[in-house]
């Protein structure tokens, strides 16, 4: 394993960072959105070599077991936290909604809580994947973890589920913990334990994203072909130019009508405007953030 | 001077306000196809469908000239990507599409001007010339075009009289500068104006769509 492949594999978990074409590229930077297409508009330059180092690829298919990839036990105990705080906040409604004989509020509001989860993923992930640096307090190691999973995409399959999922199940915990304590309201506590379940394993739904069908059990295959988690072939086009869609990563279902509207780039728009805010979809990836195509090939299975 | 409203075919319900496209020719169906009058397009929110309402939510509730098909609009002579003051009227003789746009470098006003580049050969064929304005300066214009390699003029309406003069309709509560795109005639008088904030491709099918019928 190259140092500098280890190098660029965080601790907590990674969700998604704006994959970079080559430097020397030119675009008329298009708001296209999920299809790529051949763009007329297209201005190719001579490609400069990638200055950044990049890990070394042994000739045969290599075997991935980075430590930094692998679960600990603290992660491990997050997970369990959050999960239990989750666990929590569903039997507590379930129990209450019993003794009411009241169902079809807290069954509704877990159902807004599973499609607002989803919208709340893509706001979350487009604000990472495009403002800030390392250097952002509080973010500033979640955005390092977005760009290296957009050069290595396929990394997140070969992370163990508490290695991936620990750091959303640390905020769950925090969130909902104290939500388990203070609320009694079953409608409140379903649309809770489930909104939050599912930015918890958002982090897993993106995993199987990236996985290929015949990794996938089939029941997980189910549900993304059933739209009710992401699809494969959704998420992919978030990691293809110009790599400014489908941002959403629990069921996806948010992802056509906001790039349809053009929300993101509306906001996108009105943060240039107002406060001066460049995103980084705008910009030409650095070839440190280019997706490392080679190294990946190796990961694909035919 | 009605604005038609209609909302999108979408699964989820909209989050933002219906929004109207603004599509100022509403007594010749000719100049524009009903689809582009019924789309709702991207995010814009018109906030002004007659001239006696200001054009944009700035703090000083002037009632702005706004230009309407049918009238001359304001001279005005701007600096272009070179540095040189280029003057409205060095069009007259000719059909010129003057298209307001946000900024230089962003997506959808890269968009607009590549397509602009791509069509400028049509149209030229239509005798017509293209100019943009937004409110860069001239460097960033002359960076800009050269990097997409735009061969028509840039023009810089630092602090935006000319968008304002025009009446330019800015779009989402007044935090973006508006796209809109006026075709004049070789007499210097608008025949078409077409809004529309996030489909900036649609600016030059209409426009061109416009000068080869006329």
């Amino acid at each position: 394993m190259s140092l500098a492949f280890h190098h660029k594999l965080l601790h907590s978990s990674v969700l998604h960072e704006r994959a970079r074409v080559p430097r020397g590229r030119v675009y008329c930077l298009a708001a296209t959105t999920t299809k790529p297409r051949p763009d007329r508009t297209h201005l190719a330059v001579e490609p400069r070599p990638s200055t950044a180092p990049g890990p070394l690829i042994s000739p045969t298919r290599p075997v991935l077991d980075d430590p930094s990839l692998k679960s600990t036990w603290g992660h491990r105990a997050w997970l369990a936290c959050g999960c239990t705080a989750v666990l929590v906040a569903l039997a507590k409604s379930v129990v209450v909604s019993c003794e009411s004989h009241a169902w079809a509020e807290p069954v509704l509001a877990g159902a807004l809580g599973y499609v607002l989860a989803d919208l709340g993923s893509g706001v979350y992930h487009w604000g990472i994947d495009n403002y800030g640096d390392a250097s952002t307090p509080v973010f500033g190691a979640q955005i390092e973890a977005f760009q290296g999973h957009h050069k290595w995409p396929w990394t997140i399959t070969r992370r163990q589920a508490a290695n991936n999922l620990h750091a959303l199940a640390r905020v769950v915990a925090f969130v909902v913990g104290p939500i388990d304590f203070i609320c009694n309201d079953p409608t409140m506590l379903g649309f809770v334990a489930i909104c939050s379940g599912c930015i918890m394993f958002s982090q897993q739904f993106h995993s199987w994203a990236h996985s290929t069908k015949s990794k996938l059990p089939p029941p997980v295959v189910a549900l993304q072909d059933l739209g009710l988690l992401v699809s494969r072939s959704q998420h992919a086009a978030h990691h293809r130019v110009p790599y400014n869609n489908n941002y959403c990563i629990v069921s996806g279902v948010w992802n056509e009508f906001l790039d349809d509207r053009k929300v993101f780039e509306a906001l996108e728009m009105v943060l240039f405007f107002e406060f001066g805010l460049r995103p980084r979809s705008w910009s030409e990836p650095s070839s440190e953030w280019t997706e490392d195509v080679e190294e990946e090939s190796y990961q694909v299975e035919a | 001077m009605m604005a038609t409203l209609s909302l999108p075919k979408h699964s989820l319900p909209s989050l933002l306000p219906p929004q109207t496209p603004r599509t100022q020719s509403p007594r010749n169906p000719t100049f524009l196809p009903k689809s582009t009058q019924s789309q709702f397009h991207g995010l814009k929110l018109s906030n002004s469908s007659s001239p006696s309402v200001p054009s944009s939510f700035s703090a000083k509730s002037t009632i702005f000239a706004k230009v309407n098909k049918g009238q001359v609009p304001p001279a005005f002579t701007l600096k272009d990507q070179d540095g040189k003051n280029v003057s409205l009227s060095k069009f007259k003789g000719k059909p010129v599409v003057v298209y307001f746009y946000p900024a230089d470098e962003t997506p959808g006003c890269t968009k607009q001007a590549c397509a602009f580049r791509d069509s400028y050969e049509k149209f030229k064929k239509a005798g017509a010339e293209v100019v943009g304005i937004s409110g860069d300066d001239s460097a960033s214009h002359k960076a800009f075009a050269k990097k997409y390699r735009l061969p028509f003029t840039l023009l810089s309406d630092v602090g935006d009289k000319v968008r304002k003069d025009w009446g330019v309709p800015s779009d989402l509560f007044g935090a973006l500068p508006g796209r809109q795109t006026y075709v004049l005639d070789k007499n210097g008088m608008v025949q078409l104006i077409y809004n529309n904030q996030f489909q900036p491709e649609k600016h030059i099918d209409e426009t061109l769509k416009f000068l080869q019928s006329a």
